[in-house]
């Protein structure tokens, strides 16, 4: 009997080591990675994950907004007495402020077990001279997280851009300026035309505005991993990087399909296009209510945003005269015309403009009204 | 062993009359196998992260007593435009190569290698070089006379000569800071890179983690340590993004540099054996027309 209790507590074991597994995510699996170069104990579970402080993988576990970090660091934990530098005054606001288009908190802290956020200086040593040299030391540390972004900016490397040598007298106080900035809000502009060096179809006009109010998309989805660089390059354009179509297609292809040959001409015209009008491309009138949905709530097939019907019933289909609170139109019909059928009046399936001849010979909607008009 | 030149010569006089006397030695390896301790240490420099601030060619000059422009005139970038090699005036220089299509360029630092099978070592006829225990390859001016046969016999090229003095010039390369790491110190380019792109550590740890490295970002590394085997292998070793080939290395064997050549000009004196065969064969020849001359003469009377 023992023996048999031994074999299925050993089977519920494996089960749950398995499951556990599983639910790391398919990021965390493919990676060439060993249990026990995160783990500390054999079997790591959600209550205990018993993970060691340093593995070198991408694991943050905090998000935080810019405004809940600290607004100035600095950095002087590498203080020496032969230093040739000042101590640098990192404002932590600002870049946490930048780092929301460009991968957020993770960006810099690439590793942060659950609880409150650690410092570099956790992991990095601050002695170089070490036993361990599987990872940077802090010095290291905190310069290849800086200098990742900073050199794009210009393709320099200028060590005075953060540094102020200890000679030089100070020139202004960086710790007050650092408190004090935070990003320029962004502006977003109306459209952007990218024109295309093709003789055919050259412009691609980029509705910037109504991606973001008509379709509704978040800034991150279309910039979440970019560097400063997209918008503050000062490279001269020979050093600037040669984009390939793919590249080039890339930010719209998340949404729309860039491979299909007939798809071309959705973006590629000859001349400018025009805005994205409803009622105009479709013949559907979006109106105040349906204009305030997001589109996937009714195009539910993810890219594809043709062949719906337009008959109300094929979305709203159980309205009937006793469940529809016709006030949302904007009309509050009266007490007779109450009690018809919807039909009655609305011949169209589309239920739009009502039809009074079946009863009144010469009433015209809307110059005689079945009810009052009000507000919606 | 601090020998001086006087010395050296009364040595070496006193070595030939014994060889001539004797006609038999032991042969000597110039490479130190016997030295290279496990515990020797190296510096794995890591081009994917250099940025080319050049940081580590002031601070090496700085260290070493020459001449430098101040560190801010480090951060012109223009001296890229030509392709440098260590010289007299800097044992250690950055070299940047253009890169693909919207990376950043890759920035090579190039000093000496330190060898574990120096050539420099093998080739140097008075013994002025030695593989320190720690890894260092060192040279000792005392003993050198200029033959500049070092700087033939290196693979990498490195060292360099002081042409431009007249009076005791030179042999110029990098000595691993020597004096500083034997006061338990960085060498001087370690201590000073901001990206750590040079680590400091026992050559057998560095290898681990970089093949670690290698391991887990193999979309960034090119799978070859430059050094683990090259030349016999070497104190300093190299992590790329591209083929070494491609940033100037040398393509050279895993056998080390003296190998052959030793083997050549060892084989030539094993015993003595060889130049006395010569002189034998030569001593013959001389006999024989000798003897021919006589009965020619004899012939003729």
């Amino acid at each position: 009997m023992k023996n048999i209790l031994l074999i299925l507590f050993a089977f519920i074991l494996i089960g749950n080591v398995n499951a556990q597994v599983k639910k790391m995510g398919s990021s965390h699996s493919q990676k060439a990675l060993e249990c026990s170069n995160c783990h500390s104990c054999d079997i790591p579970t959600k209550e205990n994950p018993c993970l060691k402080d340093c593995p070198r993988e991408v694991i943050a576990t905090t998000k935080q907004k810019p405004e809940e970090g600290p607004d100035v660091i600095v950095i002087n934990k590498l203080k020496g007495n032969e230093d040739l530098y000042k101590e640098v005054t990192f404002s932590h606001r600002l870049h946490a402020e930048m780092s929301e288009m460009s991968g957020g908190c993770i960006t810099c802290h690439h590793y942060n077990p659950p609880g409150k956020i650690i410092g570099c200086d956790n992991c990095h040593n601050t002695s170089r001279k070490r036993e361990d040299v599987n990872r940077p030391d802090l010095k290291g540390a905190y310069h290849r997280q800086c200098m990742d972004c900073h050199r794009q900016w210009s393709g320099n490397v200028e060590c005075g851009a953060c540094h102020q040598l200890k000679a030089k007298e100070p020139v202004k106080d960086k710790l007050q300026a650092g408190v004090k900035k935070s990003h320029p809000k962004v502006e977003t502009p109306e459209k952007i035309n990218y024109r295309t060096p093709k003789a055919e179809g050259k412009n691609v006009v980029f509705f910037h505005k109504e991606h973001i109010e008509l379709f509704r998309l978040d800034c991150q989805s279309c910039h979440s991993n970019e560097g400063c660089v997209k918008c503050h390059d000062q490279r001269p354009a020979s050093k600037k990087p040669k984009m390939s179509v793919d590249m080039k297609h890339k930010a719209c292809s998340s949404c729309h399909d860039t491979k299909a040959k007939d798809n071309c001409v959705t973006c590629h015209n000859d001349k400018e296009a025009k805005g994205f009008n409803h009622l105009v491309s479709t013949g559907f009138n979006l109106g105040t209510y349906h204009s305030k949905l997001s589109c996937v709530r009714c195009h539910t097939t993810q890219g594809k945003f043709t062949g719906l019907n337009k008959n109300c019933n094929s979305c709203h289909g159980n309205w009937t005269k006793e469940n529809f609170n016709h006030k949302v139109t904007g009309l509050v019909l009266d007490d007779i015309h109450l009690e018809f059928d919807c039909e009655s009046c609305h011949t169209e399936k589309t239920y739009s403009n009502p039809d009074c001849t079946s009863c009144h010979d010469d009433y015209k909607y809307p110059t005689n009204l079945p009810g009052k008009k009000v507000k919606r | 062993m601090n020998k001086s030149r006087r010395n050296f010569l009364k040595t070496s006089a006193f070595m030939g009359a014994s060889i001539a006397g004797v006609a038999s030695t032991k042969p000597v390896k110039g490479a130190p196998k016997n030295i290279l301790s496990d515990d020797r240490m190296g510096v794995l420099v890591d081009t994917t992260v250099c940025i080319g601030c050049r940081k580590c060619e002031w601070a090496c000059k700085s260290a070493h007593d020459m001449p430098t422009d101040p560190i801010e005139k480090y951060d012109d970038r223009s001296v890229f435009d030509k392709r440098r090699r260590p010289d007299a005036h800097a044992l250690t220089v950055v070299n940047e190569f253009e890169n693909q299509n919207g990376k950043f360029p890759i920035d090579v630092k190039v000093q000496c290698m330190h060898c574990d099978h120096p050539a420099c070592l093998s080739a140097c006829i008075v013994g002025a070089f030695s593989k320190e225990e720690n890894g260092t390859v060192l040279w000792n001016g005392d003993k050198c006379i200029g033959c500049r046969y070092c700087m033939v016999a290196c693979p990498f090229q490195i060292p360099a000569f002081e042409f431009d003095k007249a009076w005791s010039p030179d042999i110029k390369k990098c000595d691993f800071c020597f004096d500083r790491t034997k006061k338990g110190m960085l060498p001087a380019c370690v201590e000073i890179c901001p990206m750590e792109v040079l680590t400091y550590g026992k050559r057998s740890e560095l290898i681990r983690a970089a093949k670690e490295k290698i391991r887990l970002y193999p979309e960034r590394y090119v799978d070859h340590i430059l050094g683990e085997h090259e030349v016999g292998g070497t104190s300093w070793m190299y992590l790329s993004s591209k083929d070494f080939a491609q940033l100037d290395f040398p393509k050279l064997g895993k056998n080390a540099a003296p190998g052959v050549t030793e083997a050549i000009q060892h084989g030539i004196f094993a015993y003595f054996i060889p130049p006395i065969a010569i002189y034998a064969l030569l001593g013959g020849v001389m006999w024989l027309n000798k003897n021919r001359k006589h009965e020619e003469h004899g012939g003729d009377e």
